[in-house]
């Protein structure tokens, strides 16, 4: 009598605390719905609002139609010209980009492990940083030329201080009791280095890789404004010096889809993949 | 300038004050100042172009600038001036406009749910595209600027904002009732201390985005203003002048890096007990911690 009545008792416990896990489960679905109505809310909020301001309360030179938009879009990439001008712009993103990293965590590292250096570097990092890149980028047109060189050199001088800044961080915060006991234990240099410091080190060289990036981006861009004969930035000029709204903002939202693309896909798939040592992956 | 390079690379047969001298981080930092213009005199010979200046010239050209003795139309005091202005007002638009917007954030998640999209591509926006919309928007005329230094950093001061709200520690807030605070009083010893990290963030990025745009603004949709005056040069193939300026804006930076940032913050967070020591602490110790480092994940160029 009394198992069953502690039987009883359990499986109401059981009920109960499931009745709970099926209220919470419920409310976050709930949550969840709500979260999504809202976000459409807002997309379908802004792009009336786009639509309503481009037929009644602007001329269309100021701000075209979606649609408009849209075609001119499909156009672009249709003729091919999307590709052309992303990979002009690309190529000088990955070797600029190449560079910035290099010398970037070079220096990163020696600021890191020494002071004297750290003193050496600092202000010039943290001036770099916070001056506007068209400073860089007329000053590196003007001595290297247009052609390739220039943009180039415009884009590593701006993404190294984000690299070096970023690694820094990165060997200061470097666990000191694993570099003794690897010392201790007599592992070797290299060995050292591949399964202690640069897996420490790895997710300071990525968010390092993400700023680089996305500032490298804006740089490449800025400079095919300035001067330049092909490539995105070179686009939007031409679109702004022909006033064409409609091909201004479309090549602004390409840019903004393909640069989205590939740090949010591209990028973030090397990541996981370099993390899947790890436990959990939560990305 | 060789022979000091030569001794700060074998202090060792120095005697020991020296040797402490040379290790001072003092002594590096001058001494990459140094290194800077030697390198900058020492490279010229190889650089594919005539143009190049040596330092000395870009020291002149900047020396007749500072004196106000200039073929530009505006000296180098009026073009930061004004830019400074626009940045000012700009930005002060913007703390108008992204407080608010940032609080209902902050407080409600439908408003956040509405919104977070819009700001996310409004922090990832770089801020020559708003340059050049505000250009072909308003054209030539002060308000673009303005509205370029507005569109750059609103998004900076919402997002902040709102993260600042949620962070509000609301067992204090608790607690302070519970003991009788007063209203003002919670708000002022509790609210506002824990949202000054998330205003000095806003400020350094928004500030810093703005300028980054207002410069570029300035280019494109003006005809005064430091972004403008640089162009001047550039368009005059003066490289003295294009050179002299960017280090003009980055001796600016430094100045309100130092100075604004610096004693404000300084100021603000006083109440911390250990701002200075925490640096020593570190496994390798920071020296002087003079690197601003990206705390959020949204820095911008």
């Amino acid at each position: 009598m009394a198992t069953t009545s502690t039987t009883r008792g359990l499986t109401s416990e059981l009920q109960k605390g499931s009745q709970l896990d099926q209220q919470a489960k419920a409310k976050k679905r709930a949550e969840r719905r709500s979260k999504w109505i809202w976000r459409l809310a807002g997309y379908a909020f802004f792009i009336g609002l786009w639509q309503f301001s481009s037929t009644y309360l602007v001329e269309d030179f100021i701000l075209p139609a979606p649609l408009t938009i849209l075609e001119e879009m499909r156009e672009i990439v249709s003729t091919g010209l999307l590709v052309e001008h992303f990979g002009a712009t690309l190529e000088k993103i990955a070797i600029g980009f190449a560079i910035a990293f290099v010398v970037g965590s070079a220096v990163g590292l020696l600021m890191g492990t020494n002071r004297w250096w750290e003193a050496f570097f600092s202000d010039w990092v943290l001036l770099m940083m916070t001056t506007p890149g068209l400073i860089f980028v007329l000053v590196a047109v003007m001595i290297f030329g247009l052609a390739y060189i220039g943009p180039v050199v415009a884009v590593a001088v701006t993404g190294f201080p984000y690299i070096a800044v970023n690694l820094v961080e990165g060997v200061k915060a470097a666990p000191k009791d694993l570099n003794d006991m690897a010392r201790a234990y007599g592992v070797s240099r290299f060995n050292h280095l591949r399964h202690v410091l640069i897996p420490f080190l790895a997710p300071f060289i990525f968010t390092a890789v993400r700023y680089g990036f996305s500032v490298a981006w804006k740089v490449a861009t800025l400079t095919e404004v300035i001067a330049g004969n092909e490539g995105i930035g070179f686009m939007m000029r031409t679109e702004f010096q022909t006033f064409s709204m409609a091909g201004m903002l479309s090549w602004v939202l390409l840019f903004f889809a393909f640069a989205l693309f590939l740090e949010r896909v591209v990028l973030q798939r090397q990541i996981d993949r370099f993390f899947r040592w790890r436990p959990e992956v939560t990305a | 300038m060789s022979s000091t390079a030569a001794v700060a690379r074998r202090p060792l047969g120095l005697s020991a004050g020296l040797r402490r001298f040379w290790l001072n981080p003092r002594t590096a930092r001058a001494l990459s100042l140094v290194a800077f213009v030697g390198g900058w005199q020492l490279i010229i010979p190889f650089l594919p172009t005539e143009l190049i200046p040596t330092p000395i010239e870009v020291g002149e050209f900047m020396w007749a600038e500072l004196r106000t003795d200039t073929l530009a139309p505006q000296t180098v005091y009026q073009a930061f001036a004004t830019s400074l202005r626009r940045l000012v007002t700009g930005f002060g638009i913007a703390l108008l406009i992204g407080t608010p917007i940032g609080l209902l954030m902050g407080l409600f998640k439908r408003v956040d749910y509405f919104l977070h999209d819009f700001v996310v591509v409004g922090l990832a926006m770089p801020s020559l595209v708003w340059a050049l919309l505000a250009a072909m928007w308003f054209g030539f005329v002060e308000q673009s600027s303005i509205i370029t230094v507005v569109l750059a950093s609103v998004t900076f001061v919402i997002i902040n904002v709102a993260e600042g709200v949620r962070a509000v520690p609301k067992d204090l807030v608790d607690m302070g009732k519970a003991y009788g605070a007063s209203d003002l009083h919670r708000v002022r010893h509790i609210v506002f201390p824990s949202l000054m990290p998330f205003f000095f963030a806003s400020l350094r990025y928004g500030l810093a985005n703005g300028w980054k745009g207002l410069v570029l603004a300035e280019v494109y949709a003006s005809t005064s203003g430091a972004g403008w005056t640089i162009r001047y040069w550039y368009d005059a193939h003066r490289a003295q002048g294009v050179i002299g300026y960017a280090l003009f804006f980055m001796i600016f930076a430094l100045l309100v890096e130092r100075l604004v940032f610096g004693r404000l913050s300084r100021w603000v967070f006083r109440w911390r007990p250990s701002a200075g020591e925490q640096r020593d602490t570190r496994p390798h110790g920071g020296a002087g911690g003079d690197v601003i480092l990206p705390e959020s994940a949204d820095a911008d160029s």
